[in-house]
């Protein structure tokens, strides 16, 4: 560059090349953002207040909420994912650390170990479900089968049709499916842990319980929090596993949340109503999520 | 600084060249579109599209018009075809949709209607031939208003039994649904198997299978206003008999569909059940069944009514938006005439021609001809309502909730009709009846 760069002119032309080209780059990412959160966000908000049919739409308020105030089935299917979310993280959770405690220390073909447990997680939800609605299945599923060997009088275990034992099936499924990705995170966590407090501990004569509690918990926590927050966004709205293995049902008795508002919107085509419910479900993620983040947020202050 | 320069440089050449590959990648599809047009079809996935592939390759062969069969699964076909019908446009020709779907098609201005486009060929409507029950279900009002649909697939319950068993303790096949529970108790603790099986799947399954038994008992789900009455004493007493008749059903039937029911009755673990006759393919392939021979088929038992099964026709209709409405009627008459119904039949779909059901030669071929005939001349449709899909999902959850021993039949069947009746009127509230 021998031009002399200083002139007003050369600047003014740079710093609107500047000014432009960051831009630029930004852009399609914006405009992938816009088009593909915020205009179909606020387009829910708009749909919410109108009764919305293929028909036509006609505005009508608050309607939607208020009918939502009111729907038994709403209030049921919302219990109803908040118990299977809890039931599932909690068993997630302690599953997934114990195999990452596991398979964080010297044992024999770790690598073995590590790649057997991804498999389940690595599957299509879709053949996850369809595999688990043939073991369940009452009269010629394996589960039942190998009760059977055992001694076991399965007539009256039907699993998924039992109204009352549904849902707990369903966790069952979620925990198979997801606790390697819990397990992964928190092995991905407990590796970033630097040897030296361990040592330290260890001069100290720190139990190993003690050294868990007081060193590999704390120093996990960032991890464990976010497969946790991770996990909670995926149960929130869990869909294909429910849509495979009962569809709700028996009754109503494992209807989630996403798959009554996926029938509002696509079978009864109520769009209003369904975006009305995917608003409050939206609000009850975001204060769970605000939650994980407080915490998270807190771990990370005082180092 | 020169870094900047050579990055803004760098940027323009690709830039170009993919701006160039936008107007090459848009220019073909334009000029593709521009050619000979292509008819869309949306069908089921399974027999019916298979049959219809069949008939779109001698239509091409014969009239030279391209014709191209999307197959989706039953209930994403539902979806495509209502977003395709909420749109001014559409790339579909020609629709097959489920019987109970259409109301709300036709409903919503959706569909375009036939009887102009007949009297543009000098035709003043269908012909003769359709059976009754059938063409009624593609009118809107249902039977007396105009046509919007043509049925192009045959299906309505059939009541399976094992004739080899009833023989074996000479016993007539049940004319009523006392003789399917009596009959279905002895049966079954003799051979050790299950007397009956039904589908309780909630939604489409438990409503299809009690239906008929609604109808038997005298019940109704609609009364001639459109309103609820599934908590009249009939609809008690047949959810009521309905819950007796699942003490002989293998468990687990709760969360059973057409496929469940299809494989107790053909692996032989089932005395009865209800099913459509496309299983019967199925009962007498010797490759599926260990029944093959071993299972008779009648019509849908009777109790304080005469016995009536739900139709279940697929039927063919052309989206209002098509932009080859007429082409796509001459392929709609064409593929529902007579000789290309026949050619449908023995690819495996019951027709909906009264001619097709009486030729001899089909018959020796399907024997359960005359009963499905038969079954079909005396089958009730679900009601026609342009919520059907609510009404149903309501309906089945209730109707699952009470086998599921959550409520008494009373107590379900009068949470659903309090639902039904909100259902209803929010719909009339923003809908005007047509």
């Amino acid at each position: 560059m021998e031009r002399d760069l200083a002139t007003p002119v050369t600047s003014l032309r740079r710093a609107g090349r500047q000014g432009f080209f960051p831009y630029l780059f930004l852009a399609p990412a914006v405009a992938l953002l816009l088009a593909l959160t915020v205009y179909p966000l606020l387009y829910i908000v708009r749909i919410s207040l109108y009764r919305l049919t293929p028909a036509g739409e006609t505005f009508v308020g608050g309607e939607n909420f208020l009918r939502l105030v009111r729907d038994p089935f709403f209030f049921q299917s919302l219990g109803q994912t908040f118990l299977l979310m809890a039931g599932a993280l909690t068993l997630e959770f302690f599953f997934g650390l114990a195999l990452a405690l596991l398979l964080d220390s010297e044992i024999r073909a770790r690598g073995l170990w590590r790649a057997l447990l991804l498999l389940p997680m690595i599957l299509p939800p879709v053949v996850v479900g369809v595999i688990w609605r043939l073991i369940y299945n009452p009269n010629f599923g394996v589960l039942n089968g190998a009760l059977q060997l055992l001694g076991v009088d399965t007539t009256r275990l039907t699993w998924l049709a039992d109204p009352s034992v549904a849902l707990a099936a369903l966790v069952v499924v979620d925990v198979w499916e997801w606790t390697p990705f819990v397990f992964l995170i928190l092995l991905a966590g407990l590796q970033a842990i630097p040897e030296e407090p361990y040592e330290a501990a260890r001069i100290d004569g720190s139990s190993a319980w003690q050294t868990f509690r007081h060193i590999t918990l704390p120093l996990l926590a960032p991890a464990i929090l976010v497969a946790l927050l991770l996990r909670t966004m995926d149960l929130l709205r869990l869909f294909d596993q429910v849509f495979i293995l009962t569809q709700g049902g028996p009754g109503f008795a494992t209807e989630t949340i996403s798959l009554y508002i996926y029938k509002t919107a696509f079978r009864f085509f109520d769009f209003g109503y369904a975006a009305a419910m995917s608003l409050v479900l939206l609000v009850a993620t975001l204060i769970v999520s605000r939650f994980y983040l407080g915490f998270l947020q807190k771990k990370e202050r005082p180092t | 600084m020169k870094r900047r320069q050579i990055t803004g440089r760098n940027f323009v050449l690709p830039l170009c060249l993919f701006a160039a590959a936008v107007l090459v990648f848009f220019g073909c599809r334009g000029e593709r579109g521009e050619a000979e047009p292509t008819l869309l079809v949306a069908v089921n996935a399974g027999v019916e599209a298979d049959s219809l592939k069949q008939a779109v390759a001698d239509y091409q062969r014969q009239f030279g018009v391209r014709v191209q069969v999307v197959e989706y699964p039953y209930q994403s076909l539902f979806e495509k075809i209502i977003i395709a019908l909420s749109g001014p446009n559409t790339n579909y020709d020609l629709v097959m949709l489920d019987d109970p779907w259409f109301p709300r098609f036709a409903q919503m201005g959706g569909l375009l209607e036939l009887t102009s486009l007949y009297q543009a060929k000098n035709l003043s409507g269908p012909d003769a031939d359709f059976i009754e029950p059938c063409l009624a279900l593609g009118r809107y009002p249902y039977r007396q208003g105009r046509l919007y649909a043509l049925p192009y697939v045959g299906n309505t319950q059939l009541f399976f039994y094992r004739r080899d068993l009833f023989e074996k303790y000479h016993l007539p096949p049940p004319r009523t649904w006392d003789e399917v529970l009596a009959t279905g108790r002895r049966i079954g603790s003799r051979e050790k198997m299950y007397g009956y099986v039904m589908r309780a799947a909630q939604g489409n399954p438990i409503v299809a299978d009690f239906m008929p038994l609604l109808w038997a008992f005298g019940g109704r789900l609609l009364d001639d206003e459109g309103r609820p009455v599934v908590n009249r004493p009939e609809a008690v007493a047949a959810l009521e008999f309905m819950l007796r008749l699942a003490e002989i059903v293998p468990p687990g039937y709760v969360n059973f569909n057409a496929d469940e029911v299809g494989a107790h009755l053909s692996q032989g673990t089932a005395v009865m059940g209800i099913n459509w006759p496309a299983w019967i393919p199925t009962f007498e392939d010797p490759a599926r069944s260990k029944m093959v021979g071993k299972i008779g088929y009648t019509t849908v038992p009777s109790q304080k009514q005469p016995g009536a099964s739900a139709i279940g026709n697929w039927l063919l209709a052309i989206p209002r938006g098509s932009r080859n409405g007429a082409r796509a009627f001459d392929f709609l008459l064409w593929v529902t005439s007579q000789e290309q119904m026949r050619l449908s039949a023995l690819r495996g779909n019951p027709p909906t021609r009264k001619s097709i059901f009486e030729d001899q030669e089909l018959i020796a071929r399907f024997p359960a001809y005359p009963v499905q005939y038969q079954a079909l001349l005396g089958s009730r449709p679900r009601p026609r309502s342009p919520v059907w899909n609510e009404i149903e999902n309501t309906f089945g959850t209730y109707l699952s909730q009470a086998h599921a021993g959550i409520y008494s039949p009373r107590e379900a069947l009068e949470r659903a009709n309090r639902d039904l009746e909100q259902l209803l009127q929010r719909w009339n509230a923003t809908s005007p009846p047509q």
